[in-house]
């Protein structure tokens, strides 16, 4: 496989999302929310401990809460795919634009890898730049209040490190699948909110509920989304083939 | 020496052959018109023959090369151009941007794809556009920039599905006079078309295609082919003695008036004409004038699918 074709097909996909004002704002939007509404929530939640708790039972409480509420940025990462890649591929579909590219001197897992390359990098961007609020305020404020900084911790570092970029994948991958079989945009949206419902419930609710330790539950999704991860790639690797897309994709 | 050769080449979906046994030559720098009906099979040949969709059975070769040999489809795709069915182009990337992507993936070199984008965007009226997203461009610009996509890499052999399908008039003129420079160029160009007018214009030779290949031949071959070639003499006036004169020919194969003209059979036009001439006038028949009425090819269309 030759990256740098993929590159290519990269490079003009985000290019066509920088010029839809759909895709942009959808960009803009979901990390400005979550990096805003997280650490308010969060900040509220801990003012309100301020007048019952020592310093320590205080940072405890607080590093519990941060570990928790940066789980919720593993909705952005798989939430963002649902608009991003169906609009890849059905972009594509609904352009008529498949079938001049599928007719250039590209193999199909160079296309595959390209088009899904060019779907997870504004996704997982748009995450990233939403965790960086997060960390700036959370930091900022746990400074202020507490005189220390909660974050980085073990837990926050396997989620933004690991579990989103495998979740973002598996997310793409999904959509990827989902859009071979739908022509229309929303249709596909919709699919892909109900298919990437139980992931999310899986990676953050137990977060939320603390049935087993962090780091630990942490290290389990890793594994699970890994294993997830390639399981996907080879389905829709399978169904992301010329004569497949031509000839089957409606 | 040809430049696509097929030799029964078939496809089929399931229960369904859409492509039966087509065996073809087509030659180098020959423009080579491929005509049927909906459903007949052309674009399935045709993305056979651009390593879109793999064949049932047979063979088929563009170049030196193999379409169903995994090591040269690459190199197939890269030798041809393609224009589809549909534009299919990025309607908000700029028309440059949309011409730059497709040469960077025929993997033409920097330099030279400004070049080309350049040269073929001029030669299509499209340089002062060139900024513009696709978008605001009308039909037929961007038809014509769905043209010079697949020319961007200056191909070998093109391949055109309905190069001028919703094309005002005057569009679609440009297109075919750019077909036939591309022909001066000796590029081999392989053409899906419903436009007879078109076909008989512009290419070499025509193939009619209904699941299976029905007939090949020049514009002209198809149309003697038919046999419907007529001798029409113009009388001043028919009378009873050149009637009589003319059915005693035994080059004529049937006689039918109209008016007052003779509308003739005949085997051969060329050599028994003058024999026919002298007769009439002999028979005390005034000749006005004599001209021939030729089957068309969309007469000669109509025969070969609904006769199959």
């Amino acid at each position: 496989m030759r990256f740098w074709k993929s590159w290519i097909v990269t490079a003009k996909d985000l290019s066509v999302f920088r010029n839809n004002k759909y895709i942009l704002y959808s960009l803009i939007a979901m990390p400005l929310i979550m990096g805003l509404l997280i650490p308010v929530v969060l900040i509220y939640s801990l003012q309100a401990q301020v007048a019952v708790l020592t310093q320590a039972q205080l940072i405890e409480v607080a590093t519990l809460f941060v570990n928790m509420f940066s789980s919720f940025f593993v909705i952005t990462a798989v939430a963002l795919p649902t608009v991003i890649a169906s609009y890849s591929f059905i972009g594509e579909k609904l352009e008529k634009s498949l079938e001049p590219l599928l007719a250039t001197p590209t193999t199909d897992s160079e296309l595959l890898f390209g088009k899904s390359l060019g779907a997870f990098i504004p996704c997982i961007g748009a995450t990233y730049i939403g965790e960086l609020i997060f960390v700036i305020v959370i930091g900022g404020w746990s400074i202020i209040n507490l005189g220390t900084l909660l974050l980085p911790t073990l837990h926050w570092a396997l989620v933004t490190g690991i579990i989103i970029p495998l979740a973002g994948v598996l997310s793409v991958e999904a959509n990827i699948i989902i859009s071979s079989r739908v022509n229309d945009m929303r249709a596909a949206q919709q699919i892909g909110g109900i298919i990437i419902l139980p992931l999310l419930l899986l990676t953050v609710l137990p977060s939320v509920i603390q049935i087993i330790p962090m780091v630990t539950l942490a290290l389990i999704l890793s594994g699970g989304l890994a294993v997830a991860d390639v399981g996907l790639f080879y389905l829709s690797k399978a169904i992301f083939q010329r004569e497949e897309i031509l000839t089957k994709w409606k | 020496m040809s430049m696509i050769e097929t030799e029964n080449l078939t496809r089929t979906f399931g229960e369904l052959t859409a492509v039966d046994n087509v065996t073809m030559k087509v030659n180098e720098g020959e423009v080579f018109g491929f005509l049927g009906p909906n459903g007949a099979g052309k674009i399935t040949t045709v993305r056979m023959l651009c390593c879109l969709i793999s064949k049932t059975s047979g063979k088929a070769r563009i170049g030196d090369f193999e379409v169903d040999r995994e090591e040269d489809r690459l190199k197939i795709r890269k030798m041809v151009g393609y224009l589809a069915g549909d534009v299919g182009l990025y309607e908000n990337l700029s028309a440059y941007k949309n011409l730059d992507f497709f040469g960077k993936l025929y993997e033409v070199p920097s330099g030279k794809r400004e070049e080309n984008i350049k040269h073929l965007l001029e030669l299509l009226g499209l340089w002062e556009r060139k900024d513009d997203v696709v978008a605001g461009l009308s039909k037929g610009m961007k038809q014509k920039l769905a043209i010079a996509r697949a020319l961007i890499h200056e191909p070998q052999v093109l391949f055109l599905d309905e190069p001028t399908a919703n094309l005002d008039p005057l569009a679609a003129k440009t297109v075919r006079d750019f077909v036939l420079e591309l022909k001066k160029e000796k590029r081999t160009i392989f053409m899906n078309t419903h436009n007879l007018d078109e076909a008989e214009r512009i290419c070499d030779r025509i193939a009619v295609l209904k699941t299976r290949l029905i007939k090949v031949g020049s514009p002209e071959d198809l149309e003697r082919s038919i046999s419907s070639r007529k001798t029409v003499v113009h009388l001043e006036s028919i009378v009873n003695s050149v009637l009589a004169a003319v059915k005693k020919l035994s080059t004529v194969k049937n006689v039918s008036t109209s008016e007052n003209k003779l509308i003739l059979d005949m085997d051969d036009p060329e050599k028994d004409n003058p024999q026919l001439v002298r007769a009439i006038v002999a028979a005390g028949g005034n000749i006005q004038y004599v001209t021939e009425e030729r089957s068309t090819l969309e007469d000669v269309y109509l025969k070969l699918v609904r006769g199959t």
